[in-house]
């Protein structure tokens, strides 16, 4: 148990034994104290009586599903990193797993150094709350002034629309964190929306022409498919890269 | 043959029909001889009896009108005719002054005769007029009632995807036919029903063949062609039946609608059945993919852990390195099979975003030339930007598709050409391959579902739903999928229209405003 304190402590949900063996070894092997529960009930009440920095919940499960699992452990434990592990079609999943409070999620199959960076972004993030508490928030060569209302680019100051900083700051407050579409229409222009998609586009579109240097080709601004976006800081090397394109 | 089946059930037809005579005129002509004689017979005891009672002229006369009355009323003209022709004659003979002479004496016995025959005739002539349309009628509502009830217990039955002898029995029982035989040009099936004594099914069916209707009197067989919505969709016999040109033509009528609905119950039925086995195969890949995902996905948490375990010897690197490349592309594989099959399955939902169309492109061209396809990829671009609004995730697999299929359908070695241009408010993504084309009975099947060429299904892997999927991509984009016309050159070409929205600052300036 000496070494479940010193080390970074995961718990891996899954009812498929295999995956939860070689993902026991593997996460082991990168340095993680590793335990395991077969379903989210269990996962519950191990969650409950040992604090874990980290879940590793699959979404599908027998019994209660992840997405519950994951509503009822973020009850008890805020300081709880929670990554899902999804498939690549159940978009509407990752939403609501995302709304019941998990911190990212990866899709099925996944490399194993992109489920570590995944974990160590979101140990970082929960440790630090956020790491971006600052005035000053910066990203490769961007430097975003809170206070002072001021984007430069490689020392360039740009000009942002009100809307527009408001936008780009809460992306980079919240960098690495997946923010659906949703959480980022309430929190720019208020509770009442939620279904204006259109502006989010309009407005990611002109930051991305602003701050990108191939829109087509963002760095900073990236789009989770179906669900929303991540704001990505391409020169920090903790900074999980997005999981690789399936399409082609 | 016994003409069991006659309706003309008279004292004299029962006697007449236990006599066989082959020929319908025959029948006729002898049944009035019957008629004649009967007559003849009656007005001889009457004139035996009124002779020895020395009645008047005048009595036997009347009593003469009233046989042949009587006679009249079998409806046969000729017959009546004839028996007052006879009364006439009895009368002259034995009546009239002088008696057993057929010289008349007195002028008003002669003005009697022709009253008489005057009125017998005129009476005999109305009496079997109105016999005759009387029997007319009776056999117009017998034949009605019957055509009625057969409509009717063919439209219980269940409806069926073939036609089979439940079908066709009830003609026979109703018509009482010897036999009925069905022939559908759809399924070029026949189908009869009762035993026929003529080779009833092959006539049927040359009868289909020549598309000739027939009455053969003789063996009593009727043909006739089925005809739906003016195309002859099959033919029908009839053996035995009476009145066949009357009936044959109505019957032929009800059998062509039962075979109609058969028809169409039949291509219903096909077509539920093709939805799911549709439906069955969408979901088996669906499942297959979903299977897939945990097995890869502990494969790749293993290799990655191996490494992580360390310290490995360069080859044993190597091999964990080239497990976890392959699982990952397997990985990729099953992802875009369920991709696949889902929008196959699904209406698609594209996830609009603003994005330059052409960068997009050129980012599936130039990931598509690192796979190693063994083939030169080659990108020629119209423009230099278009910025429109599409769902950049489907366009790229809409691209990633025919490419794909051009480099499956074309020589190792050769050249496959992406342009791109903009015309106007459309842009043009034109893919192009060389060594294979498609042939001109395949070009309007291509973006079927699962269809995949007669020679693909020997050359090449795939699922054939990668076109009717990137078509399904770009009609929900308002754009098109279209397989161009060939040129001289051999080779295929695809071109995957999107229309290009003028409208992204509309869009921004609507969302300022909202501010």
């Amino acid at each position: 148990m000496t070494s479940v304190q010193q080390r970074t402590s995961i718990l891996v949900v899954d009812d498929e034994t295999s995956l939860r063996q070689a993902l026991r070894g593997s996460l082991a092997a990168s340095g993680f104290a590793v335990e395991e529960a077969r379903t989210g009930e269990e996962a519950v009440e191990f969650a409950r009586e040992h604090s874990f920095d980290l879940v590793l919940l699959d979404i599908n499960m027998r019994g209660i599903s992840g997405v519950e699992a994951c509503r009822r452990i973020r009850g008890f434990a805020p300081q709880t990193g929670i990554v899902m592990v999804t498939v690549r079609d159940s978009e509407d999943d990752k939403v609501r797993a995302l709304e019941a409070g998990a911190d990212d999620y990866i899709t099925k199959p996944f490399l194993l150094r992109e489920l570590v960076a995944r974990l160590r972004a979101v140990l970082r993030r929960t440790h630090s709350d956020n790491g971006a508490s600052g005035s000053i928030l910066r990203a490769g060569n961007l430097e975003l002034d809170v206070e002072r209302h001021i984007l430069r680019r490689e020392g360039q100051e740009i000009h942002l629309s009100p809307k527009e900083f408001e936008l780009l700051a809460f992306l980079m407050k919240n960098r690495d964190v997946p923010l659906t579409h949703i959480k980022l229409l309430r929190a720019i222009w208020g509770a009442e929306y939620g279904n204006e998609l259109e502006y989010l586009r309009s407005y990611i579109r002109m930051l991305r022409k602003k701050i990108e240097n191939d829109p087509a080709k963002p760095d900073y601004i990236l789009t989770e498919p179906w669900v929303g976006y991540r704001f990505h800081n391409p020169s920090d090397p903790d900074s999980p890269k997005p999981q690789s394109d399936e399409s082609g | 043959m016994l003409f069991s089946c006659s309706k003309r059930q008279t004292s004299f037809g029962e006697f007449v029909n236990a006599v066989q005579i082959p020929n319908a005129r025959l029948r006729k002509l002898f049944r009035c001889g019957a008629r004649i004689v009967t007559g003849w017979v009656v007005l001889s005891v009457l004139a035996f009896i009124s002779y020895r009672l020395h009645f008047s002229v005048a009595a036997v006369a009347s009593v003469f009108l009233v046989a042949v009355m009587i006679e009249s009323l079998s409806g046969d003209f000729s017959a009546s005719a004839a028996v007052s022709l006879i009364a006439f004659a009895y009368l002259d003979y034995f009546f009239t002054d002088p008696k057993l002479s057929f010289v008349v004496a007195d002028p008003s016995d002669f003005l009697d005769l022709i009253a008489f025959l005057l009125a017998a005739l005129v009476i005999t002539r109305l009496v079997s007029r109105l016999r005759l349309q009387e029997r007319a009628a009776q056999v117009e509502r017998r034949r009605t009632e019957r055509l009625f009830r057969l409509a009717q217990e063919l439209l219980t039955l269940e409806p069926k995807t073939a036609i089979d002898s439940t079908c066709l029995e009830p003609f026979c029982r109703v018509f009482e036919m010897r036999a009925v035989s069905l022939f559908d040009q759809e399924t070029s099936e026949l189908h009869s029903a009762g035993e026929s004594h003529a080779s009833l099914g092959d006539r049927t069916r040359d009868a289909y063949l020549t598309q000739k209707d027939s009455d053969d009197h003789l063996t009593r067989v009727s043909t006739r062609c089925l005809r739906i919505a003016g195309k002859t969709q099959g033919a029908i016999g009839f053996e035995d039946l009476d009145e066949c040109n009357l009936m044959a033509g109505p019957l032929a009528a009800i059998a062509a609608t039962v075979l109609e609905r058969t028809q169409a119950f039949r291509s219903a039925s096909q077509a539920v059945a093709t939805a799911q086995s549709e439906a069955y195969r969408s979901a088996i890949l669906d499942a297959l993919a979903h299977e897939f995902k945990t097995p890869l996905a502990t494969i790749l948490a293993a290799a990655g852990g191996l490494q992580e375990a360390g310290p490995l010897k360069p080859a044993q690197m190597e091999m964990t390195e080239t497990v976890e490349t392959e699982a990952a592309h397997l990985g990729q594989l099953t992802s875009r099979l369920l991709r696949m099959a889902r929008l196959d399955r699904d209406e698609v939902r594209p996830q609009m975003e603003w994005i330059d169309i052409v960068s997009l492109a050129e980012q599936v061209v130039e990931r598509y030339s690192k796979l190693r396809t063994g083939r030169g990829i080659s990108l020629l671009k119209g423009c230099r930007s278009a910025e429109t609004i599409i769902d950049p995730e489907l366009v790229r697999l809409a691209i990633s598709q025919l490419l794909d299929n051009a480099c499956k359908y074309s020589d190792l070695g050769s050249t496959v050409t992406v342009t791109i241009d903009d015309q106007d408010d459309v842009i043009a993504i034109r893919v192009s391959n060389t060594g294979s084309s498609i042939s001109l009975v395949e070009r309007h099947r291509v973006f079927d579902r699962y269809y995949r060429g007669t020679e693909a299904r020997n050359l090449a892997s795939g699922s054939g739903l990668g076109l009717y999927v990137a078509r399904k991509i770009a009609l929900a984009h308002g754009g098109r999928l279209e397989l161009e016309d060939p040129t001289a050159a051999d080779g295929t070409t695809f071109r995957l229209i999107i229309p290009v929205s003028k409208s992204e600052a509309h869009h921004y300036d609507l969302s300022t405003a909202a501010n």
